[in-house]
């Protein structure tokens, strides 16, 4: 397919671009201020600003493409896919709480205020490394999804929109950093929230409205698509109930950790920013919530696109069906409205990543590892370099990158099922310390290439379905931390105790809350008593902060 | 390019980075050490 603008299309286009570029250059003066700013936005932000920026950020080029895929291809059941990010309903209340008491930058910094020592800090080295590379990854594989669809609108060669689109991207977030990135995205949000609607909507319209689409799947022999819980039995077939419970756990259980899914690591920041604890809670909730509304309202429009188009059997054709029903049915001049959306939508992931990353390589790497006592002045500027290599290596990463999906899945699992448990531990379990949080990591890298590639490929062992490979890592992984936890000593009871007064974890907690009562820290009301905090700081550990 | 090789590569650079990490934080503690024993800190 190819789509031909008008001058009115490439108009939207453009002044969306001046927009967000505009708004970069905008707030350039508060981003360049100091650390804080340029990473997030100096912690004062009203709930509603992180919470547009969760919904934008995840939001990105491919969503449309993977929820039409697993839509079409299963009908309503493929919904569940999505429901991963139930684990924000419960972070919302647990973990965002938590983890913002902390005052922690990044997730790899949260590891030296909750565990202490050498393990810690190796801990949050390896952490860093990772999410410079994990962001850098996810910006090519997003980049290069926007590059597919624009070879599909535009036939034009895939890198130009890799490249191009995150290049005007970068503007703004080297400009302004976090303050261009979470304010751009409250205009992409509202853009692209807006622009769904209204496609899928007018997608709905088209096939004749919820009863048309009804009527023609009855017709089509195919009305069990609208059940969610069409599942293919307990253990087999493409949508077993096992799987379900599996994901279901996954994302809800995750809520009580920190770093259950990728997610988490771009919320970590947003909860940051966040001006108070209770603003935090709610820009997670309400970001998610919103996710969800547009995860629905696409379903329903991919139903509407099975019945004016059944039968597709390529993936790579199907996938691209809710950007069809837009370019297909929208009228001339509404096109390039539709396209600035899908720029809106593209540009809010590229932009948090590429400050994302580059928080982990400025805070942990340069400044916690390399030079402490580095300026205000000199940290942003290495914001700003480091920002310039994240980009140029998605654009590597981009175009290594063809088959997008078995990446993507395969990353996602060394991130999420060995250490799955471990990133819960690590908040709910006192006892839990950075050596055996360290050795999930490590196991769970060499596990996932075993169990995923190697030993399949070797026949030792079948082909697994996801769920399966997600409770066979857990396993392997939990038969190397736990004996490693439970043979290396337990953090000091000094830091614990200071941890437990300035975060206030939920769990099993009960010998570091007894010492810090007997301390007179907290009371029995669970209430800190005045300066607690600071009281219960241990004398002498291996630096923290910065 | 081939994709295995790619996936290879890819995750090559990643482990990369992790370890550089790893390594800088190591370099980092046995520093801070040193100094603490000759008393600087």
């Amino acid at each position: 397919m190819s789509v031909t603008f008008t001058f009115l299309d490439w108009l939207w286009v453009g002044l969306f671009l001046l927009l967000m570029v505009g708004s970069g250059i905008l707030f350039y003066r508060l981003g360049k201020r100091s650390e804080s700013d340029f990473f997030l936005a100096g912690r004062g932000l009203p709930w509603w600003l992180p919470a547009s920026s969760v919904y934008a950020t995840h939001t990105a080029t491919d969503t449309p493409m993977w929820i039409t895929g697993v839509i079409y291809k299963n009908g309503m059941a493929g919904i569940w896919y999505t429901f991963f990010c139930g684990w924000a309903a419960i972070s919302a209340f647990v973990s965002t709480r938590i983890f913002r008491r902390s005052l922690a930058y990044t997730q790899a910094e949260w590891n030296v205020v909750r565990f202490t020592g050498l393990g810690s800090e190796l801990l949050r080295g390896w952490m860093a490394g990772w999410q410079f590379f994990m962001n850098m990854f996810v910006l090519g594989w997003v980049g290069i999804a926007m590059g597919r669809v624009c070879e599909y609108l535009f036939a034009w060669p895939t890198w130009i929109g890799l490249i191009v689109f995150s290049l005007v991207c970068a503007i703004y977030v080297l400009a302004a950093g976090y303050w261009g990135v979470v304010m751009a995205d409250f205009q992409q949000g509202v853009i692209a929230f807006l622009v769904i609607i209204i496609v899928s909507v007018w997608g709905i319209h088209t096939a004749g409205g919820p009863n048309g689409i009804l009527e023609k799947l009855e017709i089509l022999g195919e009305l069990d698509r609208i059940n969610p819980f069409a599942f293919t039995g307990w253990w087999s077939g493409d949508f077993p109930i096992a799987w379900f419970i599996t994901m279901m756990l996954i994302a809800f259980l995750g809520g009580f950790g920190m770093g259950t899914t990728i997610d988490w690591y771009v919320e970590a920041q947003r909860i940051q920013s966040a001006k108070t604890v209770r603003d935090a809670s709610y820009s997670i909730w309400w970001g998610t919530i919103l996710g969800l509304v547009r995860n629905s309202v696409w379903a329903v429009a991919i139903l509407a696109f099975f019945v004016l188009f059944p039968g597709i059997t390529e993936q790579s054709e199907y996938e691209m069906g809710w950007f069809r029903l837009g370019f297909d049915y929208l009228p001339a001049g509404m096109l390039g409205f539709f396209f600035a959306a899908i720029l809106a939508i593209h540009l809010s992931t590229i932009s948090s990543h590429l400050n994302l990353g580059a928080l982990y390589a400025t805070r942990d790497l340069y400044q916690h590892y390399v030079n402490p006592q580095a300026s205000q002045k000199r940290l942003v500027q290495v914001g700003r370099i480091s920002t310039g290599i994240l980009l140029l290596g998605s654009f590597f990463y981009g175009l290594i990158m063809e088959d997008i999906t078995s990446w993507l899945i395969f990353a996602l699992w060394i991130m999420a099922a060995g250490i799955w448990l471990p990133n819960i531990l690590q908040v709910v379990w006192w006892r839990f310390n950075a050596w055996g949080y360290l050795s999930s990591w490590i196991a769970n890298l060499g596990f996932s290439w075993l169990v995923v590639w190697i030993l399949p490929e070797l026949n030792l062992i079948p082909h697994l379905l996801d769920y399966q490979q997600f409770w066979i890592l857990m396993i392997l992984g939990a038969m190397v931390y736990f004996p490693v936890t439970l043979l290396t000593k337990s953090e000091p009871m000094d830091h614990l105790v200071h941890y437990y007064v300035m975060s206030r974890p939920i769990g099993w907690w009960g010998p570091v809350r007894k010492e810090a009562m007997r301390r007179g820290l907290i009371l029995v009301s669970g209430e800190t008593t005045l300066g607690a905090e600071e009281a219960s700081r241990p004398a002498d550990t291996y630096p923290n902060t910065p | 390019m081939n994709q295995a090789l790619a996936t290879v590569i890819g995750m090559t650079i990643a482990y990369a980075a992790s370890f550089l990490g790893l390594i800088l934080a190591y370099r980092a503690w046995r520093s801070h050490q040193k100094k603490n024993r000759n008393g600087d800190v």
